[in-house]
């Protein structure tokens, strides 16, 4: 970076004078600064003021005689009589915010800089790091749902095949192929996000000031070749195929992909989808567009990209995926635990208790006889993105509260069939609130 | 399958018998698209057990 801040500007006059020999033959000399008129300097040979443009001419840093000045000692000298360039180091505690460019206020931290929630793929309130079959609408991690046109044909686990991570992180999420099988032109099969509203309304997509975005990840797989992937609005009537290369397989690549923001459709701006991230295990080609364009279509990848689903036992993992406002890939947002967990919750929560013969209590009482309702109000510890919906299966002692969800919590409540005591409690079954978009 | 979930004389929201997962009527959750689609294939729901 040659500089920090703004495009350096014209500064103060500098007096300045260059001196030449002339050799009776050299007609071009080359001055110490750049100029951009004959009229930004005075040209003297032998001690007499040369007229510009007949006797010299100027281009950029080198100044033209009409004839060549006779030969001498420092007989030929050019002042300088304009202001110049500089370029110049600010000297400690001068540079402000004001003075950064944007792609570099978004490097040193300003908030929620990675709209990825779970890009790093640490969180995995579902699954606690065990495989599963990645079906349709399933979550092998928090925040990344598979989806899938067909049944059994990926696995799906937080650092599955055990393999270093890039430096820098400690987890992944990890897809097997379970088959070989050759995708029709309408399957799919994509990791994908879906970027709240209320998270993406800043970049102004679907107006004329619609900001640029810079997706980047590292990436490992057993096949190599260019893969795909996009970015859809949530009525997917707006796409944006894009590919990468990987160039060796099992081993970790980085990949950052620029795209200008969508000036046209509809994005959304609140509690709803806003943009939906896919990356590309297999896409049909009638889910497949020409990369790098915005296309009136829902297209969930490139066309001609690598189907990992088509070959036996192909890997394919990735972690550290971050989509940004500008056009750099920065640093990797690495937020703290807590607040990664917290901006899970707002989609998902378990309170299933998973301790060996562990119960998670959230109530105890005792009604003298049957006919009563009884009812209790649970908060989430994070409000959700709307009323979620609630799984709730195993309860211990043979009570099955029925709920009644809202953004902040939800009420369990029981009808009591006859007297006596009575816990609202979980046992070894699920326990869980969903909002996912 | 579904069943309509009820509480004091009103639908509150659906059951999905197979996780036994209460979805609340509400637009933006996925969950209730899901049923809502399946409605809409011709599907009828289960009534709901008790009020």
């Amino acid at each position: 970076m040659p500089y920090i801040g703004a495009t350096p500007t014209t500064q103060s006059f500098i007096s300045g004078t260059d001196y030449f020999n002339g050799t009776g033959s050299a007609t071009a000399f080359t001055l110490t600064r750049a100029v951009t008129s004959v009229n930004d300097i005075q040209a003297v040979v032998n001690n007499v003021v040369q007229v510009p443009n007949d006797a010299y001419t100027i281009s950029g840093t080198t100044i033209t005689f009409t004839s060549a000045p006779s030969a001498g000692t420092s007989n030929v000298y050019v002042r300088y009589l304009s202001t110049t360039t500089q370029a110049i180091t600010p000297s400690q505690g001068t540079v402000g915010w004001s003075q950064l460019n944007a792609d570099t206020q978004q490097d040193l931290g300003i908030s929620f800089k990675n709209r990825i929630i779970n890009g790093n793929m640490v969180i995995d309130q579902r699954n606690a790091g065990a495989s599963i079959t990645a079906n349709d609408d399933t979550y092998a991690l928090d925040r990344f749902k598979t989806a899938a046109s067909q049944s059994s044909k990926l696995t799906a686990q937080q650092n599955a095949g055990s393999v270093t991570p890039p430096v820098g992180f400690s987890r992944y999420l990890g897809y097997t192929s379970s088959s070989a099988y050759s995708i029709t032109s309408t399957d799919y099969f994509t990791i994908q996000q879906g970027i709240e509203g209320f998270n993406m309304a800043d970049l102004n997509w679907g107006t004329a000031n619609a900001k640029t975005v810079t997706l980047s990840f590292w990436v490992r797989s057993s096949l190599t070749g260019t893969f795909g992937g996009s970015l859809r609005n949530a009525s997917a009537d707006r796409s944006y195929p894009f590919t990468y290369t990987i160039n060796t397989a099992n081993t970790w690549e980085y990949e950052t992909i620029t795209i200008a923001g969508d000036t046209s459709g509809t994005w959304g701006a609140t509690n709803g989808g806003g943009i939906y991230l896919g990356i590309g295990l297999g896409v049909g080609s009638t889910l497949s567009g020409t990369a790098g364009a915005w296309a009136g279509s829902n297209f969930r990848s490139a066309t001609g990209a690598t189907s990992v689903v088509g070959t036996n036992g192909a890997t394919f993992y990735i972690t550290g995926v971050q989509l940004e406002v500008g056009t750099q890939a920065t640093t990797f947002d690495n937020r703290s635990y807590g607040t990664e967990l917290a901006l899970c919750e707002r989609y998902y929560q378990d309170f299933t208790d998973r301790t060996a013969n562990g119960y998670a209590g959230f109530f105890t009482g005792y009604v003298a006889s049957g006919g009563y309702n009884i009812s209790m109000y649970m908060t989430f510890p994070t409000a959700m993105r709307i009323a979620p919906a609630i799984t709730i299966s195993g309860w211990a002692g043979g009570i099955q509260p029925s709920p009644l969800s809202g953004t902040n919590g939800t009420a369990l409540y029981y009808a009591a069939g006859s007297g006596g005591l009575f816990t609202f409690r979980s046992g070894a079954g699920v326990f869980n609130a969903s909002a996912e978009l | 399958m579904y069943k309509i979930q009820m509480f004091e004389g009103q639908q509150v929201g659906i059951i999905r018998v197979a996780t036994n997962t209460y979805i609340p009527l509400v637009e933006g959750n996925t969950d209730y698209q899901a049923y809502l689609k399946w409605l809409a294939e011709g599907n009828t729901p289960l009534p709901a057990e008790n009020t």
